[in-house]
């Protein structure tokens, strides 16, 4: 009973009266309504069994004791907070809370999630912030147990110390490098051009820019290995750009070192017009075959939000001949977007170049996107789709197949 | 099931409400002094149903025991739909509140349920004790998230708060200390139970263990309070909010309605202005609400305040479901030396009122509104961020020296839609038909078209189309250029008279007008001046429904009000628009 007059106490005081002061409320309400329950709860403790004595609020008495001091000081802070020290408070309390909300956050991230213009940019933001940061440390953690791995390997080897002999020479990296980069450098000189035109930074954010440089540096890698590669041009690269900022970004001291040719010209100033062909997805041209004459032109754009036809656009303005990858044609297509990443396209692009197979070059489109190849002519597919579906599905689906096969069919019939 | 008993509610209420256009007026004043002594905690939606049933069942003196079970049935269901959206941007898995009686389907479909099967655990029933917790955790698959899991089906599962409080107990004095996001949760049972007195002292602690808190607890917090007696706590809260950023419209919804049902209606205007003010959009139920409380109170101030809000649903093109109608009819109803009377009516294609006769208003812009309107299309969806995307300016050039020159045009055709309606018979037969179709009284038509139609082929024959060329002005576009645009252009130059044909909802055309103001023009617009091919022909005649001659938004004489309406379940499109209106008029 007296352990439920000081919580009573402590109640009155802490919580009831500011705010009664505060908004001029029925004062004896409250007390009163809390003596009720208290008195309620204290009859239901009595009529239980003894064994079963229950303090149903005594958790309320453990949250408010331990911490009342600190409570008052908190207080008292509380009016003095920059709007920054408001946010990162925010996000803690929406962290407690258990939202996606990373535990560090920079200063300049603090300030770029204040810009957000909405609520829903916002969360975007820190979720992307909080998979980063997810990721930043499962890496660690990978890398941590690596290392304990090695060591203890090492540990074992030392014991066992024996002298492996080899009669092969290893070839290190900087050896392949250096390969590499002669054939590269021949390519400069004797190499199909192949363009990348990085005229889009107005139409993207600069996250998409951030990635299609991801991806352009990604195929930049892939060409350096391949058999035969690329003359690699980035045309309308201007000095201040954020594309160029975001290079130096990744390459740092080896951006001048790049075998490849960067340029703030235009394509149409270095190269003859009737000699250019615009890679565009949205192009009412389908690519037959890969020319070796031709110099391709890949738009440097990522676009997450969509914009169709903005590189048919750009095309159409320069007056040049387009393309689209014969996906239609050699692809069952399941879903997503017709346009591939820039190393998508590099693969693609580069297989081609050395053995023109479209099968064995479409093989680098992501498999979530198509069924799967044409290999047959259409009717000969069909026959088989519904063999398979007369032999697995019901008469229901079979229906459907065929209705899909036959506008299929007739798809390709248009093209 | 609460759907179940919600849709046959409906029917009953449809019923009822045939009777109700009967009823003598002065019956209104007794409705009205039964709907006023409901509890606060119902919805203020299910007014309208209160008060029509309890006439034509011997009037309840209370007045709330009328459907005690079907109305507790129906608060649940709404209340939790609020969860869901409430508690949406917080992550599956963590707080996932679902509710215990509508949403078996959605239980099925959530990814939670396919990942973490074990979430499923019914709590108890009774207020354990420490070592029954920690049995019941140590059986538990993943004891360091037993707590979280508990408390989520404690929600789910609507358990009686003792048992929450047990779980607090044991967990608070073995850690001595209670996480936020547990707090959060019992919190969130509190509100679904409407356990005021716990909802304070949870309040309580959070403010002396936390610095400040954010904005999930906030949002429960003034809804749960708003609920209560202690309703006026809520909007200290909202003050508190705004301190750190913009309440939500939720939040606002909670204040409003508190305030309203306690007769306050100016502090809840004040709260409606203040979130119009900060970009907020209202709910439709915040709106509903001005009409549900303020039925029967005088006041030419109120009177024009709700006048306002009809239009802001007009300004808006918004369009107000069946039981919000029936508020607004209501309203009307009991303002006092009034004399309105609504009646439900459906308009004639003429724009004829069958109740009143009245005419209704056209769909025509101002002078100005058009000009605007043709200057935006021009520049947004024409010409937009490149001229290229969509057509050339050469092209462009051509296509309005060509417009220029044969000016005005009475009927604009999108050829190549038009030339799919049928799919069995070639396309060039199918436009050939609409454009006899259309030719008949000397109108002068355009048709629009690409190039490749011009080439002989199998679908495409050559006389067909030298033939239609003698009855219509054909442009022809570069095969990679976008029609729609030129359709658009060509009809907004000829002027008001001149309709369009094309069964495309021109929605990403209207997608590229850069603000609202705009894209309702267009909207509106659109509603008076697109023709549709009607799909009911599908025999051997083409037929077109013409385009509405009466604007479907609502309108107002003065003495008369106008108020399309939709179904509570119809299905929303934005291109359809409601056939069914609510007449209001004064009588003298």
């Amino acid at each position: 009973m007296q352990s439920a007059n000081v919580l009573l106490k402590k109640i009155i005081r802490n919580s009831v009266l500011p705010f009664a002061a505060q908004h001029g409320m029925k004062k004896d309400l409250f007390p009163l309504s809390r003596t009720l329950s208290l008195s309620l709860c204290l009859k239901q403790d009595n009529s239980a069994s003894p064994s079963e004595k229950l303090d149903l609020d005594a958790w309320k008495k453990v949250m408010k004791s331990g911490l009342q001091e600190e409570g008052s000081e908190t207080v008292s802070e509380q009016k003095e907070l920059s709007t920054l020290a408001a946010a990162r408070e925010i996000l803690e309390m929406w962290r407690l809370a258990g939202r996606s909300v990373p535990e560090n956050i920079t200063e300049e991230q603090l300030k770029t999630f204040m810009e957000c213009p909405s609520k829903s940019a916002k969360k975007k933001y820190l979720k992307y912030l909080h998979l980063k940061e997810l990721y930043k440390k499962n890496d660690k953690r990978k890398m941590d147990e690596k290392r304990e791995r090695r060591l203890e390997t090492q540990k074992q080897a030392s014991e066992t110390d024996e002298t492996k002999r080899n009669s092969f020479m290893y070839l290190w990296a900087n050896t392949m490098d250096k390969a590499y980069s002669w054939r590269v450098a021949q390519s400069m000189i004797f190499g199909q051009p192949l363009i990348f035109d990085m005229s889009y930074e107005k139409d993207m954010s600069v996250r998409e820019v951030a990635n299609t440089v991801r991806q352009i540096v990604l195929s930049e890698g892939c060409n350096r290995r391949s058999v035969d590669p690329f003359h690699v041009h980035f045309c309308n690269l201007k000095d201040d750009s954020l594309y160029h900022k975001e290079f130096i970004k990744h390459y740092r001291e080896a951006w001048g070192k790049l075998l490849i040719t960067v340029t703030d010209q235009c394509y149409t100033d270095i190269f003859p017009k009737d000699k250019l062909i615009y890679l565009t997805a949205d192009s009412p041209k389908v690519m037959k075959t890969f020319d070796h004459d031709k110099i391709y032109i890949v738009g440097s754009m990522v676009d997450k939000s969509i914009k169709t036809g903005v590189s048919l656009a750009r095309a159409k303005r320069l007056g040049l001949e387009t393309a689209a990858l014969p996906l239609e044609k050699y692809l069952l297509w399941n879903s997503g977007a017709k346009n591939l990443t820039l190393d998508q396209m590099m693969h693609i692009l580069l297989t081609l170049k050395d053995t023109g197979d479209w099968k064995k070059a479409l093989e680098f489109v992501p498999k979530r996107k198509y069924c799967g190849f044409v290999s047959r002519p259409v009717h000969e597919l069909k026959k088989t789709l519904n063999l398979i579906n007369t032999l697995k599905l019901g008469k229901r689906q079979e229906e459907a197949r065929r209705q899909f096969a036959k506008s299929y069919s007739k798809k390709l019939t248009q093209k | 099931m609460a759907l179940f008993s919600q849709t046959s509610q409906q029917g009953f209420q449809a019923l009822l409400w045939k009777c109700r256009m009967f009823w003598p007026v002065s019956r209104c004043h007794q409705l009205f002094a039964v709907s006023v002594s409901i509890p606060d905690r119902e919805k203020v939606s299910y007014f309208s149903f209160v008060t029509s049933s309890s006439t034509a069942f011997p009037v309840d003196p209370k007045g709330t025991d009328a459907f005690p079970t079907k109305k507790r049935s129906e608060i649940d269901y709404e209340e939790e739909k609020r969860w869901d959206e409430e508690t949406k941007e917080i992550p599956e898995g963590k707080l996932h509140f679902s509710s215990s009686v509508g949403a078996p389907k959605k239980r099925l479909t959530s990814q939670v349920v396919s990942r973490h099967k074990f979430t499923y655990v019914q709590p108890p029933e009774k207020p354990l004790r420490a070592e029954e917790w920690n049995r019941l955790r140590e059986s538990f698959q993943s004891p360091e998230i037993f707590e979280e899991v508990m408390f989520n089906n404690m929600v789910r599962y609507n358990s009686p708060i003792d048992v929450a409080k047990s779980l607090l107990t044991h967990v608070a004095k073995s850690n001595g200390d209670i996480a936020y996001n547990l707090l959060l949760k019992y919190l969130a049972l509190c509100v679904q139970q409407g356990q005021t007195s716990e909802i304070r002292d949870v309040y309580d602690i959070m403010k002396i263990r936390f610095r400040i808190l954010e904005s999930g607890a906030y949002n429960l917090l003034i809804k749960g309070l708003s609920n209560s007696d202690e309703w006026r706590m809520a909007l200290t809260l909202l003050e508190e909010v705004k301190k750190i950023m913009i309440p939500s419209r939720i939040n606002y919804e909670s204040c409003i309605r508190a305030a309203s049902r306690h007769q306050e209606m100016n502090l809840a205007f004040e709260l409606y202005h203040e979130m119009l003010a900060k970009d907020l959009v209202p709910t439709l139920d915040i709106l509903q609400a001005f009409f549900d409380f303020s039925r029967g109170m005088k006041g030419a101030e109120l009177q024009k305040e709700l006048f306002g809000i009809l239009l802001y649903l007009r300004e808006n093109q918004i369009y107000p479901h069946k039981t919000f109608m029936r508020s607004i009819k209501l309203w009307f109803e009991s303002i006092p030396g009034g004399n309105w009377r609504g009646h439900l009516t459906n308009i004639k294609d003429s724009g004829q009122c069958p109740v009143c006769n009245h005419q209704l208003e056209d769909s025509d812009l101002t002078e100005e509104e058009y000009n605007n309107l043709r200057e935006r299309i021009i520049r947004d969806v024409i010409h937009g961020t490149d001229t290229f995307r969509k057509t050339s300016p050469q092209e462009f050039e051509a296509f309005q020296t060509f417009v220029e020159n044969r000016l005005p045009f009475d009927i604009v055709i999108d050829g190549l839609n038009v030339s799919h309606m049928k799919p069995r018979r070639l396309q060039c037969e199918n436009l050939f038909d609409a454009v006899n179709c259309l030719a008949k009284d000397n109108a002068r038509l355009l048709v629009l078209g690409r190039k490749h139609m011009l080439i002989n082929s199998s679908n495409w024959k050559r006389e067909i189309m030298k033939e239609m060329q003698n009855k219509a002005d054909f442009f022809f576009a570069e095969n990679i250029s976008e029609d729609d645009a030129f359709l658009l252009y060509a009809t907004l130059r000829s002027g008001q008279h001149c309709k369009f044909v094309t069964r495309d909802f021109l929605r990403d055309h209207k997608a590229c007008l850069s603000d609202s103001v705009t894209r309702h023009l267009f909207r509106k617009w659109q509603r008076g001046h697109q023709i549709v091919f009607s799909p009911s022909a599908e025999g051997k005649h083409i037929n077109f429904m013409p385009a509405f001659s009466y604007d479907c938004v609502v309108q107002t004489t003065g003495d008369t009000w106008h108020i399309p309406y939709k179904d509570l379940f119809e299905e929303k499109y934005s291109y359809r628009v409601p056939r069914k209106w609510l007449c209001i008029q004064q009588q003298r």
